[in-house]
């Protein structure tokens, strides 16, 4: 497929064609958005802000792509974009059915690479509070050839994105051997002379869910082996453009694509071994305080019903070796509940085993990691409890050296 | 009296003999109908492994978990081996249908043409039951998976009652298929499902109606009681 042909796939032709009147684009920032009408002229804004510092003598241009939002934000950003007469040019990507975030940032990259940008920066429309000077700061290792992928690094709470810190990044880690922090962190930036090469043809046809692309796009630097760097940012606050999934659909949106990615890499990932640091800019912040404490006892109580009603389901998925290092779970009491970080990835790897071998409706498969998770989350906050505030990153890595432990047994079963 | 036994003995030889002259004859065709059956049957067996298999089908059942599926029941076979057998023992049953009518026997005469004539109809019928099973197994597994997730509890019943629901409705639209008491099925499937509605009706507008509020109560207050997920998983 060429990349004409590629370009028209996600989006008309002539929706690129203002920005692309204005001649070659040194720098482009891709906002993907849904559902944002009344924050997306201030989230504009902030990233209008973030290319003119960073510009120079470069040229910049602000694209935004509309993920079919419902409630006026197309509206909301073709005035921003008419109001904007000085200032980096400004152009909006009418996307092609189906509409999705996923296909949005596969549309910006696109568009970005039609415009020969030699930098590209990726941001979440859902992102607040998200400054100018970050965004910029995300940019430089890219702008001065030091990185061709950078991605955020997040301030957080001992207990925010327990998916992420117990699943989506340990997995990735032990997977490509970079101890990256934020898998999907909702801005990226990137060089423009690298999409060419992880865009693979035929890739907009794919089954992407709203997080699929940001985690390709993730796992696709870390497998070509790009020069990565991960940028300290504040809190990552985050304001949905619409009604949040439940906790089921939350990790099929993620896990899926994860497991979906072991087998678009799977030339790349079994030969690699151990992981290494990501190059940082800024110096890590410490694990806050949660404002609030999980409540630990339904997340045990959703563990032991599924452990006593899906076990039919678990019995396709897990070998009785490891079922039967979870029957004993069921009769621990909520405030001592354990499910230790080499059990969870023995269970994460069964899962994505079946996964790969098709064992059940991939669906079916990936809500059925439901109680599985939340008890995991559970022994984490139970764990998390009684560690002090400074050594809960010792916790994350214990979790994380036990992802690479499993990994040499996930190879042996992965065919 | 000599005469008499040498001339029975010669009249049964002879008696024998025809028979075998009528019968032989037979013998062989059924023979040689069975033997081209299965020769047949086997060569259609292998051209339609080929075949499916040039076609990907294992593949594509294993993407689409129906070989997962199989597997579960105990069927280890690939299924394009499956589809080979099945077409193997049908083209043998034609053959020995032929042999049976080659035999002329007073009981099996037209007895092939019935069966023949049968043969789609049960194939429909067989096809109507795998879907239906397949179907029936993804249901239930989908509805078990959602009541856990949503932490209520009754689920392998709920699921088990789902999934014998379907089997029952595939079964009956295999037993119409096949003509058999088409009447009497239509008539109890609808005296079963009309019944179990009116009497869930009946049940939760009348006589249970009390309970019906306080599960529902019940029910709602724990989904408000329930920690709201205010965690950020990502």
């Amino acid at each position: 497929m060429s990349d004409a042909a590629a370009v028209v796939d996600l989006f008309p032709d002539a929706s690129l064609a203002g920005l692309a009147a204005a001649g070659p684009v040194d720098v482009v920032a891709g906002v993907h958005i849904v559902n944002q009408a009344r924050r997306a002229a201030d989230v504009l804004d902030t990233v209008d802000a973030a290319l003119e510092a960073c510009s120079g003598s470069r040229r910049t241009g602000v694209l935004v792509a509309d993920a079919e939002s419902q409630d006026g934000t197309a509206e909301a950003v073709r005035a921003w974009r008419d109001s904007g007469a000085s200032g980096p040019p400004r152009g909006c990507l009418d996307l092609l059915a189906p509409k999705h975030r996923g296909r949005a940032i596969l549309a910006l990259l696109r568009a970005a690479q039609r415009l020969e940008a030699q930098a590209v920066l990726l941001v979440d429309g859902d992102l607040t509070g998200v400054r100018a000077d970050r965004l910029q700061a995300l940019l430089e290792p890219v702008l001065g050839g030091e990185a061709e992928y950078v991605s955020p690094a997040y301030t957080r709470t001992v207990s925010e994105g327990t998916l992420t810190t117990n699943l989506l990044a340990p997995l990735t880690r032990a997977l490509y051997g970079a101890r990256i922090q934020q898998v999907m962190g909702g801005c990226a930036a990137l060089a423009g002379a690298t999409i060419g090469s992880w865009l693979e043809p035929g890739i907009e046809t794919g089954d992407w869910h709203p997080h699929g692309a940001e985690l390709w796009l993730t796992t696709a630097a870390l497998a070509s082996g790009a020069r990565l760097v991960e940028v300290q940012l504040d809190r990552k606050l985050v304001t949905p453009g619409g009604p949040q999934p439940d906790l089921a659909t939350i990790l099929v949106r993620t896990v899926g694509p994860l497991f979906a990615l072991m087998e678009r890499y799977q030339a790349v990932w079994p030969d690699r071994t151990g992981s290494a640091a990501v190059a940082r800019r800024g110096d890590p912040s410490a694990v806050q305080a949660d404002a609030r404490t999980p409540a630990i006892e339904p997340m045990v109580r959703a563990f032991d019903l599924g452990l006593k009603d899906l076990l039919p389901v678990w019995e396709q998925i897990m070998p009785e070796s490891t079922l039967a290092r979870l029957y004993p779970l069921a009769l621990v009491d909520p405030d001592e509940f354990r499910l230790p970080p080499p059990l969870w990835a023995r269970v994460v790897s069964d899962f994505a085993v079946a996964y790969h071998e098709r064992r059940l409706p991939r669906d079916h498969l990936l809500r059925a990691l439901t109680p599985l998770y939340l008890g995991r989350v559970a022994a984490f906050v139970v764990e998390a409890r009684a560690t002090p505030l400074a050594r809960i990153p010792e916790s994350f890595d214990k979790i994380d050296r036990a992802f690479e432990a499993e990994k040499e047994h996930l190879v042996a079963r992965w065919r | 009296m000599q005469d008499s036994w040498a001339d029975i003995l010669v009249k049964s030889f002879r008696e024998v003999a025809s028979r075998l002259a009528v019968f032989a004859p037979r013998l062989l065709a059924v023979l040689t109908l069975v033997l081209a059956g299965w020769l047949v049957a086997a060569g259609a067996r292998r051209l339609a492994i080929r075949i499916l298999g040039a076609a990907d089908i294992d593949g594509r059942c294993a993407r689409w978990g129906i070989t997962a599926t199989l597997g579960r029941t105990g069927i280890r076979r690939p299924p394009s081996e499956l589809v080979g057998q099945l077409v193997f023992w049908l083209i043998l049953l034609v053959g020995m249908l032929m042999a049976i009518e080659a035999l002329e026997v007073p009981a099996a005469v037209g007895l092939a043409p019935v069966i023949i004539r049968f043969l789609p109809n049960l194939l429909v019928a067989i096809f109507v039951m795998v879907i239906g099973w397949l179907l029936a197994n993804f249901l239930a597994q989908a509805l078990l998976i959602f009541i856990v997730n949503a932490q209520l509890r009754g689920g392998p019943a709920l699921a088990g009652a789902l999934r014998w629901l379907v089997i029952l409705f595939a079964a009956s639209v295999a037993l119409t298929q096949l003509g058999i008491a088409r009447e009497m099925i239509l008539l109890v499937f609808g005296i079963v499902f009309g019944g179990t509605t009116l009497a869930l009706a009946l049940a939760f507008g009348f006589g249970g109606r009390h309970l019906a509020r306080n599960a529902l109560e019940s029910w709602l207050q724990k989904r408000e009681d329930r920690e709201p997920d205010d965690m950020s998983h990502l």
